[in-house]
């Protein structure tokens, strides 16, 4: 079942497009990664699924209705932009979140005490936000989000500002919910989290889709088209038409090959050059790579269909 | 509206519960009340409370001098009697006479003593008694200061003391003259709703009416630029966007107003209770001790509380527009001049009211919905107006409350979220038709 759906939708802020017949399907008790760069649309999108913003055309479903104010218990949301009340304290903030989504005080409070002691911040309760750390604040704004224990969780860039061990917390916090049959739509700009977590992306540019599927098949139609190559000697022999583009890291060169291109051809010419080879692999591409190839493509794209009009 | 409910419950108690909201409830009215009696007040007690007068007298009437004398020494007891007239009445005069003859120039005098001669008494200050005081040419005064309300006494004393010469010169019996010479004091009613009369002062009513005027005007105020800082302060803790993501903005909006309200209303609330508590006994007790202290009636407090909850109502809507408009303190500063501006007028052009309340003008300012809850407030401390004015203004401001809760609202769930630049009118105009 499709916990939420987007059907061609469309919304507009005077002249600006910011989304533009979009669509896409987020699959009960997954991880859906809504990428996309700066001013893609993606913080648009999240509004109208969590009913800030009506579409104005097209459908926006959660658990299969027309998104309404009825339906927004049942949704969860961490925007980026966040923060907390500056004078009130840490569980007098969370039962009122939990009260804004129809939880009652005293089953909010239990809740609130779970999920403190859950994320390390039980000491912290009767204190105020100027009182804690920017990373417990963090995590106290994760747990507003999710206190009313919604169906659907939108975590808009949840880890930035944490240290290493309250992200490793957080990811096993999110991954058991998602263990629960919860539903998450994770937006981010870092691949390597996605890569880690995410069941299905959805990539978006200019308000439009891009690119979308489940990660693993996606990274497969890419193809391996990209070879690790570590090697001591000069770079002189990369300089050929196979290759698109070339990265020289400390100890390695990751190399992307042109549409078609044979891998064998970069070992030979290495040879060839006098270079001595360590160490030879063809992977698929990272998420990071098929990023910036997408966005950059369908930004030329976007031009070309901006100098044909 | 349970959500609304919510929010309202939050907005209250956060602010209730603060040291700030306790200590304004108990030294604004102090703050107030000082504002209005102490002028007066300090007026009174004021003037360094002694006065060296060197009396240069020419009259060539010994009896003169005493009568003037006698007449200042006896004010200080006098002034608890008609507080309307007892400006400089506690003042404490020390006459001294000097007689001079009707060659010498009283000028060089002065000139003497309160030039470098004068340094150990810099601010003694002189009665000049001519030589034909007793025969229409008027007494004089000199001193370094001349605004001082102590004069209006010392005038008063002379003028009294030299009609008692001349009345004497004229052969009236001594006894029969101070008799006569009683001063006559107005005694005033005003005429209630049912054309009956009751005795008060046209002081007593300015003093209510302003009081009232003064509370209200700083209510509204106070509590309307809260909501502008509430609102401000979600943007700027970027905390709208969690919560918009559970109830409406309007809710949201809503609830905030309401509940800023509510704390408005408890203040006010325990102000009245005091207000009223103090007119039924505190009134009984210096009225006891010789006193008067003005009492406000029942149905002013209750116009009072009705008056606040609609001009807030209308000023908070607007201030939450203002205040989702803005994204810092500083702009807010900037944006929200018009709306106080509408606010600060009636406090403008309030003695125009004040003295023709029954006015065609007075009517239709009190009718202007921005000024309504200030001015028809006033009239009705002053006059009786006719109730369908005072039914007829409320209507009106209802209506308008309605329209500017609905403009607010469609610029509020836009502009919380828009952070930067601050809005030109254009802008503002085409937020009203996003979906």
């Amino acid at each position: 079942m499709n916990v939420v759906e987007l059907k061609n939708v469309t919304k507009r802020f005077d002249q600006f497009i910011a989304v533009k017949d979009l669509s896409l399907e987020v699959r009960q008790g997954s991880i859906f990664g809504l990428l996309g760069p700066n001013g893609a649309g993606k913080t648009t999108s999240i509004r109208m699924i969590v009913n800030i913003f009506a579409p104005d055309d097209g459908d926006v479903l959660v658990m299969g209705k027309q998104v309404s104010p009825e339906l927004q218990p049942m949704v969860g949301y961490l925007p980026e932009e966040r923060g907390l009340y500056k004078k009130m304290k840490i569980a007098d903030q969370l039962v009122f979140f939990a009260n804004l989504k129809g939880v009652d005080s005293g089953d909010a409070s239990r809740r609130v005490d779970d999920w403190l002691e859950r994320l390390e911040l039980s000491d912290w309760k009767n204190k105020k936000p100027t009182d804690l750390s920017k990373g417990m604040q963090q995590k106290v704004q994760f747990i507003g989000s999710i206190i009313h224990n919604p169906e659907v969780m939108i975590l808009d860039e949840p880890f930035s500002g944490l240290d290493p061990v309250s992200v490793d917390l957080l990811k096993s916090v999110i991954l058991d919910l998602k263990n629960q049959g919860k539903t998450i739509i994770f937006s981010t700009h870092q691949m390597e989290q996605v890569e880690q977590m995410c069941d299905d992306i959805c990539l978006i540019n200019h308000g439009r889709q891009v690119l979308s599927g489940g990660l693993r098949e996606v990274k497969r139609r890419y193809g391996k088209n990209t070879v690790i190559l570590d090697y001591e000697g000069t770079d002189a022999f990369l300089a050929f038409d196979l290759i698109k583009q070339h990265k020289r890291f400390a100890n390695y060169s990751e190399i992307l090959l042109n549409e078609g291109a044979d891998a064998q051809e970069v070992l030979k010419r290495a040879l060839e050059s006098g270079a001595r080879v360590n160490r030879f692999e063809l992977v698929e591409p990272s998420l990071n790579e098929i990023f910036i190839e997408t966005v950059t493509g369908s930004k030329n794209k976007a031009q070309v269909a901006e100098a044909i009009r | 509206m349970k959500k609304v409910w919510v929010i309202i419950k939050r907005e209250y108690l956060v602010r209730v519960r603060t040291r700030a909201f306790a200590i304004g409830t108990i030294i604004s009215p102090l703050l107030l009340l000082g504002l209005v009696v102490l002028p007066g007040f300090l007026a009174e007690r004021g003037g360094g409370g002694e006065k060296n007068i060197t009396v240069l007298d020419q009259s060539g009437d010994p009896k003169l001098f005493e009568g003037i004398k006698s007449r200042l020494e006896s004010t200080g007891s006098r002034s608890g009697e008609d507080p309307g007239e007892g400006f400089g009445g506690s003042t404490r005069f020390n006459l001294s006479q000097q007689v001079l003859t009707p060659e010498q120039n009283p000028q060089d005098l002065i000139k003497n003593q309160s030039g470098s001669a004068g340094k150990n008494d810099p601010d003694r200050s002189f009665l000049v008694l001519g030589p034909s005081v007793l025969d229409n040419s008027p007494p004089e005064y000199h001193a370094k200061n001349l605004s001082d309300f102590s004069i209006r006494t010392l005038g008063g004393a002379v003028s009294a003391a030299i009609s008692e010469r001349k009345l004497m010169r004229a052969g009236f019996d001594a006894s029969k003259i101070s008799q006569y010479m009683k001063p006559v004091s107005l005694k005033s009613f005003k005429i209630g709703a049912g054309g009956e009369s009751t005795e008060g002062g046209m002081r007593q009513d300015f003093m209510i009416a302003f009081a009232l005027l003064l509370f209200l005007y700083m209510s509204v105020l106070f509590y309307g630029i809260f909501v502008m800082r509430g609102v401000i302060e979600e943007k700027q803790s970027r905390i709208v966007e969690v919560v918009i993501s559970s109830v409406r903005p309007t809710q949201m909006m809503l609830g905030k107003v309401i509940g800023i309200g509510l704390v408005g209303l408890t203040q006010i609330g325990i102000w009245a209770l005091s207000a009223g508590l103090l007119s039924m006994f505190g009134a009984k007790m210096v009225m006891a001790q010789g006193g008067r202290m003005p009492s406000i009636p029942v149905n002013l407090l209750i116009y009072f509380v009705l008056f606040f909850v609609l001009g807030f109502f209308l000023y908070a809507t607007l201030y939450a527009m203002v205040g989702s408009t803005v994204s810092s303190e500083e702009d807010a500063q900037q944006a929200q001049m018009p709306v106080t501006l509408l606010l600060v007028v009636p406090m403008m052009i309030f003695g125009l009211v004040m003295s023709n309340p029954s006015s065609n003008a007075s009517i239709v300012l009190s009718m202007v919905p921005f000024f309504a809850p200030t001015l028809m407030m006033l009239r009705i401390a002053v006059i009786n107006p006719p109730a369908w004015q005072v039914i007829l203004s409320m209507l009106i401001m209802l209506v308008t409350i309605l329209g500017f809760v609905w403009l607010s609202a469609k610029i509020y769930r836009v502009g919380i979220l828009m952070y930067g630049k601050r809005p030109n009118l254009a802008e503002l105009g085409r937020w009203l038709r996003y979906n």
